[in-house]
């Protein structure tokens, strides 16, 4: 009878916990969506906005997240493997079992902006809505009404692989208590609108800070670090303040073609950042993208003629470094890269000019030379061949060497590559970050 | 641009060679043509993509490797045992052909070329790949996969590739101790 009873208080201490766990989004949300969504939309109106609504689903990129490679288009699976587990983009076809269909203008609403789902319990900060937050109603509406004409893909969303306590969604609402802004996007009145414009989609609608600015130990955003630069999946999302592109290489017109072609004179798009000029940044207007490039140089226009910045000086090397790593080039390099660095237009990107030798991080030098880069392809059917992977042909020393010696040639960066820094980023090697 | 070259020695298709004054970022495809006179290996992309000039070269341990020779500079092969498409068969002392490697044969019994550009590339490739096997054997459920992964960076224009792929699979079954079970 006792430990029937012991029994009975447990169960009623779960459900008393359980109830309290329940309520967190409400007692610990804040929303900045307006009562207004509360009214749905008309058919015409629904028409209207679609349109609009499908080049703002472009900038956002919301594709490429919300539809896996051979999958229905919009119809999630995508996974995405956190250091807490995986967790699975979701279905947001208009599909009314699996997908967004009977979702209302106004859950819709709250889902990109507060991040919470429809049956009121948080979306993992994965989906983006800590940059959507700041997006304007319009634009939501835009998006509301572009997935809701689309095909509807009956798939069924894929369930999470977080571990316990992390499975437990309504924990997030107290990370987004600690993390997520109050407000929405404001104005900078003392700016120009094309200024402002590129602060809304940098911030907003593109959210590049979500690759591009680090993150605290509570994978929230450091905001005294904002666009600096970030880990992603081993991979460097580079520093893109005004200092950082400009010590790639940039200027406001070659940041605008890369974003439109994924090609410079900086090097070509590689791995995520190609996904996202292929889903979404060679679609936007030039007016956006220059407004984007205006917001990051911090220009309140867009300047007629740009010229790339200096080169940076060379840096010295010890000579035992700059000997293996002639060689290496000599024998490695030169036949795609040419001998001085210039690379082949079209087919081979330039060393001379390359960002990734001039990044304050050797991490993605590195890894293109031990993995190689796959062939890709980019708008405007230009391609670039494959570069083959080193890593079973050059030993971690030839490979700090090659990288030291880049660096200080056309990077101007110090040679302070390590041999074990090229262990660590080896196939298989754990990955600290 | 000045010309300076460096001293390279290496051993190809069993011959000593060197050592010999040779421009710094010559390429390799370029070394065998133009100074050693063996034109077998093919130039093809130019750009280690087609692999129709690869040859094998052997690692320290004696296992093979496929190395592209139009992108890879011939000092890169300092010191090392090279075998071109000229050093698989084998001639008698009056320079006449007294047998086909295993790989030859196999390809010349299935057919398995057509303008024959890129079989030099695939001979040399074949043979990495039944070295590889004859020091780690695979399951015969992997063996297509394994093959196909071996010779998919291969291209052959004239799409030779169902034969090619059959002559290796042919040879690999032949061969005993290449998969197991
Ligand atoms: S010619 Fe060397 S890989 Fe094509
Ligand atoms: S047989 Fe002609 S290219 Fe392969």
């Amino acid at each position: 009878m006792t430990r029937l009873r012991a029994l009975g208080w447990m169960a009623l201490a779960v459900m008393a916990g359980a109830g309290i766990v329940a309520l967190l989004p409400h007692v610990l949300g804040t929303t900045v969506v307006g009562d207004d969504v509360e009214r749905p939309l008309g058919e015409n109106e629904m028409q209207r906005l679609a349109q609009a609504g499908g080049y703002v689903a472009r900038v956002a990129d919301c594709y490429a997240c919300h539809t896996v490679k051979g999958g229905g288009a919009w119809a999630g699976g995508m996974p995405f493997k956190t250091p807490l587990g995986t967790i699975y983009s979701t279905n947001i076809s208009p599909d009314k079992q699996f997908g967004i269909g009977t979702w209302t203008r106004a859950e819709f609403h709250r889902a990109v902006r507060d991040g919470i789902g429809r049956n009121g319990r948080p979306l993992y900060p994965a989906m983006p809505y800590t940059s959507y937050r700041k997006m304007t109603p319009e634009d939501v509406d835009g998006l509301y009404a572009y997935f809701m004409t689309r095909q509807p893909v009956a798939v069924e969303n894929r369930r999470n692989g977080l571990p316990f306590p992390f499975n437990i969604r309504e924990f997030v609402a107290v990370w987004n208590f600690l993390n997520l802004g109050h407000g929405g996007f404001k104005e900078d009145p003392s700016r120009s609108p094309v200024w402002n414009r590129g602060r809304y989609i940098v911030d907003a609608v593109a959210h590049c800070g979500e690759c591009h600015t680090p993150r605290n130990s509570l994978m929230a955003m450091e905001t005294d670090k904002y666009l600096k630069g970030a880990v992603i999946e081993g991979l460097e999302a580079p520093d893109i303040t005004k200092e950082g592109l400009t010590r790639m290489g940039f200027d406001p017109q070659s940041l605008v073609r890369f974003m439109k072609t994924g090609l410079s004179a900086q090097g070509a798009a590689a791995n995520q950042m190609l996904e996202v000029v292929h889903f979404s940044t060679q679609y936007m207007r030039d007016e956006d993208l220059g407004a984007m490039a205006a917001y990051l140089f911090d220009l309140d226009e867009m300047p007629d003629l740009a010229s790339p910045p200096p080169a940076p000086a060379p840096v010295p090397v010890p000579a035992a470094i700059a000997s293996s790593a002639q060689t290496t080039y000599a024998n490695l390099c030169a036949g795609c890269h040419g001998p001085r660095g210039r690379g082949i237009p079209g087919v081979v990107v330039p060393l001379a000019t390359n960002a990734s030798l001039r990044l304050a991080s050797p991490r993605n030098l590195i890894h293109a030379v031990l993995h190689g880069i796959p062939a890709q392809s980019f708008p405007g059917r230009e391609r670039m061949q494959p570069m083959p992977g080193f890593a079973d042909v050059l030993d971690d020393q030839a490979v700090a060497d090659l990288a030291n010696w880049l660096r200080a040639r056309w990077g101007g960066q110090k040679p302070a590559v390590t041999a074990a820094d090229v262990a660590k980023q080896r196939p298989g090697a754990v990955q600290t970050e | 641009m000045t010309l300076s070259t460096k001293p390279l020695s290496l051993t190809v298709n069993g011959h000593a060679v060197g050592p010999i004054a040779v421009p710094e970022g010559l390429m390799m495809l370029d070394f065998l043509h133009e100074y050693l006179n063996l034109t077998g290996s093919r130039m093809g992309c130019g750009q280690g993509i087609c692999h129709a000039c690869v040859v094998v070269v052997a690692d320290e341990d004696g296992s093979l490797r496929e190395m592209p020779t139009c992108i890879t500079g011939a000092h890169w092969f300092n010191g090392k045992q090279v075998q071109t498409i000229e050093g698989h068969a084998s001639y008698d002392g009056d320079g006449n052909l007294v047998g086909l490697s295993p790989v030859q044969q196999a390809f010349i019994e299935h057919f398995a070329f057509q303008c024959g550009y890129c079989t030099p590339g695939f001979v040399n490739g074949a043979t990495v790949l039944i070295d590889q096997l004859k020091r780690k054997p695979v399951p015969r459920a992997e063996l297509e996969s394994t093959i196909v992964a071996a010779l998919d960076k291969h291209i052959c224009r004239c799409t030779g590739y169902v034969r090619y792929l059959e002559a290796v699979r042919d040879l690999v079954l032949k061969t005993p101790g290449l998969v197991i079970g």
